[in-house]
């Protein structure tokens, strides 16, 4: 706005201006290139767990659902998959758990590497698969005859882990899924008592308990109610030190809150991956691009 | 990437970003006629139009709470992403510089007054102003285009087209600076100087224009590098 | 539906329920409430009737405590004892006992495939229709094609076992049914998430589908038990007709269901009564473990 004097001075000088008047200066904006950005290489670390996929494939009997995906999952962070409904994204993360083929049916190829190791080998053990990559599931499922207690400690038992300190243990995981405050004076009350946003956070300790190294996560949010949601989103920002995460999403503000990095998924096939706020600010492919701005799904 | 929508999600939230982007380059269109007024009022030594024009500001102000206003509202309500996030961030940019391109009409035009009725008007130096100011008006209009049209070459061009009212800049402080023959004209020409700094502002405006032209289409902010001879 | 009487204007005339309708409606409940009662009537004779004659009999001293003695009671009454029931007591309590132990588990682990392994498969199918089938079979058949299997076959004779043998048959197919409903009505996502933490099927089953199907599965095995607890012609060809009280099931084993039919051959009125009185016993043992079991599955089952 100009100033309001009748002087030669009354020339607005505004802050960008220098002395020189001949040229424009000015300081050089910072502003982070959001440009193409090479895929980086899975981290892995003695504090976290890496996954990577290589030219995965997932059959419901002949007909191809994933068509060759390779991805990569950074330790220590949050990657999101989005993607209209239908094309996928849930398939695929069933394969990483190797849950896919418990379908009839259903069959996968290619690679999954957990730190390396192909969770897919001949000699693989699929009770240890599962107990390495924990599954979160989009409506709440704590088990109904089970109490507050039996239910976190369920995934102990039924995977046959031996060994004491039950109760340190299902303390713990109930920390760590922010739910222990709420109901360490009604462990025994049975699970299914508990609100819905409450019960998923009971399933999602149950699924810590076994100290899993990778979490996935399939549409965890969908069920709930908004406050729950943005209480399970914090959630995941804390645990994604401890433990990779996968979510899958339909709901494209919840991948943009939570997640480092976001993949985008088509029929089957991998569109674009990158850092979510490039996939959100300047996304590579147009097909994202229409996506994500609405113009499909 | 324009905003024309390519399916019916969303049409609500593309129609009102579309108007958004048109009330914010008219604001151009209100600049240029601002402009146009300036020069008549410098030729002709036209305190009136002077005046209008001071007067008139006010009508640019306000477009440019009324499109500041309604980008909060959009982004509060839509959370738009992507391209339409960056149409979005460069309309911000865009009506703040129609609405400094504004001040500097308003600044010249403070200036004419000050030189009196009869001021003593060296010719050499008038049309050289005239003719910045002619330019300042071409590079308005072009970056209007460019931002429309979305054509980064075309606001690349901007900064061309600005090395030449730098060098007309130049020119005419040379050109005070040997005037020296008494008081009165030596005083008009250092108000000409300022004159002619204003509209090199102004052109500078315009290639920010262009710049957030190349931002809304390539997703990257660079400053036009000055080439300058 | 309260109906209002239509005005001539205002809301009522839009709104209200016409007379016509009204009249129908009272018509249709009244229909149903006489259906209602005419299925009822039976019942609440058979139990009027239960009470009223197979009460006193079951109250008499040693109704319970003895043996039937085989003897009818004379036509001038009194003179000789026909003695109790207890031989038919135990002995239907016993052979249940042991169909339901072959019954239940068999029963249960088809029911297992069916719905875990199974599935859709051809083999589940073929499967399932025969299970269909033998729900159609009449009991007697049972009886015959065990007496020809395990009695005439082998050459030896009448036997409690066998009688439970052939009561399991009876009991299996509805148990299969019963029990595969159920065990299908278990949410998927359960089994889902018991997979995902890494179980092995065999533990799903064991710890998490089972648990949560058992009130269900329990009132099919109740029906089938009922069922079981109350067919005469299998017994009549495989457990044997006899008074006497046994615990071996190797040897002849008297029921209440038998017992009722010797009664009536008997012909007297005191072997009248006696047949009311083990009737009252037959429904009210019935009764007794049905209440028995939904009090042991309410109390085991959470929320």
């Amino acid at each position: 706005m100009t100033a309001d004097r009748t002087t030669p001075s009354s020339v607005d000088v505004s802050p960008d201006d220098t002395a020189d008047g001949t040229e424009r200066t000015r300081a050089a904006q910072p502003v982070p290139s959001a440009g193409p950005a090479p895929a980086p290489a899975p981290v892995s670390s003695s504090a976290g767990h890496a996954l990577r996929l290589e030219q995965l494939r997932a059959f419901y009997g002949d007909a191809e659902q994933v068509k060759g995906i390779d991805l990569d999952f950074n330790a220590g962070e949050v990657t999101a998959i989005i993607g209209p409904s239908g094309c996928g994204k849930s398939t695929m993360v069933r394969c990483i758990n190797r849950m896919h083929e418990e379908i009839p049916g259903a069959h996968a190829e290619g690679r999954v590497l957990l730190d390396g190791e192909n969770l897919y080998g001949p000699t693989v053990d699929l009770v240890a698969v599962r107990r390495a990559i924990g599954m979160v599931f989009q409506k709440p499922n704590p088990f109904p005859t089970m109490s507050i207690f039996d239910n976190v400690a369920a995934g102990l038992k039924l995977s046959g882990a031996r060994g004491g300190g039950l109760r340190e243990k299902v303390e713990g995981a109930l920390r760590g899924a922010s739910l222990w405050e709420e109901v360490k004076d009604r462990l025994s009350e049975p699970g299914i008592g508990l609100s819905g946003g409450q019960q998923q956070r009971l399933c999602i300790a149950r699924s810590l308990a076994v100290e899993p190294e990778v979490l996935l996560m399939d549409e965890p949010c969908s069920a709930l109610d908004p406050i729950a949601t943005l209480k399970i989103e914090e959630l995941i920002e804390e645990l994604k030190q401890r433990v990779t995460i996968v979510i899958v999403t339909h709901n494209m503000q919840q991948a943009a809150r939570v997640a480092d990095r976001t993949a985008f998924m088509l029929t089957g096939d991998l569109v674009e991956v990158g850092q979510t706020s490039d996939i959100f600010t300047n996304p590579r492919d147009s097909r994202t691009e229409e996506y994500v701005t609405g113009k499909f799904g | 990437m324009n905003s024309v929508p390519t399916s019916s999600t969303r049409v609500h939230f593309q129609e009102e970003l579309a108007e958004l982007e048109k009330r914010t380059l008219e604001g151009l269109d209100m600049v240029v006629e601002q402009l146009d007024r300036t020069m008549e009022s410098l030729e002709h030594q036209n305190i009136e139009v002077a005046e209008l024009v001071i007067a008139d500001d006010d009508r640019i102000d306000g477009r440019f709470l009324e499109i500041h206003q309604g980008i909060l509202s959009l982004l509060a309500r839509q959370a738009p992403v992507a391209g339409d996030l960056r149409l979005v961030a460069s309309l911000l940019h865009v009506i703040k510089h129609v609405e400094r391109m504004g001040d500097q009409c308003v600044n010249i035009c403070k200036l004419v007054p000050l030189s009196g009725h009869e001021p003593p008007v060296r010719a050499e130096l008038l049309d050289k102003l005239l003719h910045m100011g002619a330019l300042a008006r071409t590079e308005v209009v072009q970056s209007k285009t460019a931002f429309a049209s979305r054509d980064v070459a075309l606001a690349e061009d901007l900064a061309h087209k600005d090395r030449e009212i730098n060098r007309a800049n130049r020119d005419i402080f040379n050109i005070a600076l040997e005037i020296g023959d008494d008081a009165d004209t030596r005083e008009w020409a250092m108000h000409m100087i300022l004159v002619a700094r204003c509209l090199e502002r102004i052109g500078d405006n315009a290639v920010d224009i262009g710049e957030q032209v190349a931002f809304v289409v390539t997703g990257l902010f660079q400053e036009f590098g000055d080439t300058q001879p | 539906m309260s109906a209002a009487a239509p005005a001539a204007g205002g809301i009522n005339a839009r709104y209200g329920v016409s007379a016509r309708r009204r009249r129908t409606d009272v018509a249709m409940r009244g229909v149903l409430l006489a259906g209602t009662a005419i299925a009822l009537v039976p019942l609440l004779l058979i139990i009027y009737y239960l009470l009223h004659k197979g009460l006193s009999s079951m109250t008499s001293g040693g109704f319970f405590t003895s043996d039937p003695t085989g003897a009818s009671a004379g036509f001038f009454g009194g003179a000789q004892k026909i003695g109790g029931i207890k031989s038919a007591l135990l002995g239907t309590v016993e052979i249940v006992l042991i169909a339901s132990a072959i019954a239940v588990p068999i029963g249960i682990g088809v029911a297992l495939w069916l719905v875990e392994y199974g599935r859709n498969s051809v083999y589940a199918n073929i499967i399932r229709f025969f299970v269909d089938v033998l729900t159609g079979v009449p009991s007697i058949v049972f009886g015959l094609f065990i007496y020809i299997v395990l009695i005439v076959g082998t050459g030896s004779t009448y036997a409690g076992w066998k009688g439970s043998v052939t009561l399991s048959l009876l009991m299996l197919p509805i148990v299969i049914r019963s029990a595969e409903v159920v065990l299908s009505l278990v949410p998927g996502a359960l089994r889902e998430s018991a997979l995902a933490l890494g179980a092995p099927r065999w533990r799903v089953i064991f710890k998490v589908v089972l648990p949560t199907a058992a009130s269900g599965m329990v009132t099919g095995v109740l029906l089938a038990v009922a069922r079981a607890a109350g067919e005469t012609a299998p017994l009549l060809f495989t457990a044997g007709v006899t008074n006497v009280t046994t615990l071996n099931p190797t040897h002849y084993q008297n029921s209440l269901p038998l017992q009722i039919y010797n009664d009536f051959i008997a012909g007297t009125t005191q072997n009248f009564n006696r047949a009311w009185g083990a009737a009252l016993t037959l429904v009210l043992l019935i009764l007794i473990v049905n209440l028995s079991a939904r009090f042991i599955s309410s109390r085991s089952r959470l929320g």
